[in-house]
């Protein structure tokens, strides 16, 4: 029988106090490579690297001044090829009584929207437009659950989708909390609002931005101080759609109401 | 073979693992495009295949190229802020290049196209000017009759 060396038996106290040490600060340091990373947010999002520092896109959605007319909702249909029935970006309307709120998005507003019937204009309390779209987010949770890596977070800050790479999965479609992403039918790939990342590239504004009539759409380089997008946001009265998602939306919405989910 | 050694299949298999590793490796190296970004992970090309698409609207500064005079004109008016595009469609369906390839005229001149904004709804902003059958001037309208028989659609004070 082997002679059992009793420097090296876990049962010897010396060198059980040693293992309880390797053990505490192994799992110290483990802990502290781990957080290090987790913070999500502005500075440190995990997804959002090789950061551009000439440009940082914002949109401000001002619901105040929406009229539901849905010549943005077309002009994007027209200007990125989305075919009838999905939406790159859309209008929905709310209707908030005491019994609770009615929401509608007839073709995504983009024909406009008919008036409500004459009993929930009775019951309403107040009523009001909201454009959505993708909203660019600084952790975008569809970014994180591509399986090939067919959508990315763009240095500027455009949150796009690599029709060649994408397989149609959806798993980004099930993702979003903001039901911004859709499967292209004419295509069979993930699609979605891409801030007209064509348009800007070349010094221009997106689509629905250059289409709406009362400037409740602003597009704008965070970069920029004297850009209407910044001296708004310092203003500091805006919000952002579901901010509990801590997905970190780069659309930022002024006077919206609690009720828009 | 004379007296394979007790551990010959094990050698075999890491010979195979090798081999596959290797096929793997090389596989793995062709497939993979060349800009392929390693570190936020995306194909690289796909950025600057995006950025060179071709645009369909040109917004209003474009008109002026052509149109400088009408653009004056309609600055001082009260539809200014409006985007010509939004009724006159977009510049790529009216010119190419340099030359034009169809009328910029408004297709649709019926009632819709000023209702679509102009209809009284409880959701739009209180401040905006909305109207419903019951103006003044309009009940003298005749069925199919266009808002643009009595007003400028660029300026559409009454």
């Amino acid at each position: 029988m082997k002679k059992i060396n009793s420097n090296s038996s876990i049962l010897d106290s010396k060198s059980r106090r040693v293992f309880l040490k390797q053990i505490v600060s192994g799992g110290a340091t483990a802990l502290m490579i781990y957080t290090s990373g987790v913070r999500g947010g502005h500075e440190t999002s995990r997804i959002w690297k090789q950061r551009s520092t000439e440009h940082h896109w914002a949109y401000i959605i001002d619901v105040g001044k929406c009229i539901g007319w849905g010549g943005c909702v077309r002009a994007c249909q027209k200007e990125n090829n989305v075919p009838e029935g999905n939406f790159r970006t859309w209008v929905e309307r709310y209707v908030v009584t005491e019994d609770g709120v009615y929401v509608d998005s007839p073709k995504g507003g983009a024909q406009g929207f008919e008036p409500v019937n004459a009993g929930l204009k009775e019951k309403a309390k107040r009523a009001y437009f909201v454009p959505k779209m993708c909203n660019h987010c600084e952790n975008p949770p569809c970014v994180q659950v591509c399986p090939v890596g067919a959508t990315y977070k763009s240095p500027e800050g455009f949150v796009m989708v690599d029709h060649d790479y994408c397989l149609g999965c959806a798993y980004c479609v099930q993702a979003c909390p903001y039901a911004a992403r859709f499967i292209n039918h004419e295509i069979n790939k993930s699609d979605k609002c891409t801030w007209c990342h064509h348009r800007v590239k070349q010094g221009k504004l997106p689509a629905c931005v250059e289409a709406c009539p009362t400037r409740a759409r602003k597009f704008g380089d965070l970069k920029d101080p004297e850009s209407e997008v910044s001296q708004i946001l310092q203003e500091g009265v805006w919000t952002v759609l579901q901010p509990a998602m801590h997905t970190g939306p780069s659309c930022f919405y002024i006077g919206l109401p609690k009720e828009v989910i | 073979m004379q007296n394979p050694s007790a551990k010959t299949h094990l050698y075999r298999m890491g010979a195979l693992f090798i081999v596959f590793i290797v096929a793997f490796l090389a596989i793995k190296e062709w497939a993979t495009p060349s800009s392929w970004n390693y570190e936020v992970w995306y194909r690289g090309a796909a950025l600057i295949e995006d950025a060179n698409k071709p645009m369909l609207y040109g917004g209003n500064d474009s008109c002026k190229t052509c149109h400088e005079e009408v653009v004056k004109e309609t600055k001082k008016l009260k539809h200014k802020k409006l985007s010509c595009e939004g009724c006159h469609g977009p510049l790529g369906t009216h010119v190419r290049g340099e030359e034009k390839i169809a009328d910029a005229e408004v297709i649709n001149q019926s009632r819709w196209q000023c209702l679509n904004c102009h209809a009284e709804l409880i959701s739009k902003p209180p401040d905006f000017p909305q109207f419903t059958d019951e103006v003044d001037k309009h009940t003298t309208i005749e069925e199919g009759e266009g808002c643009l028989k009595c007003h400028d659609a660029h300026d559409p004070t009454p």
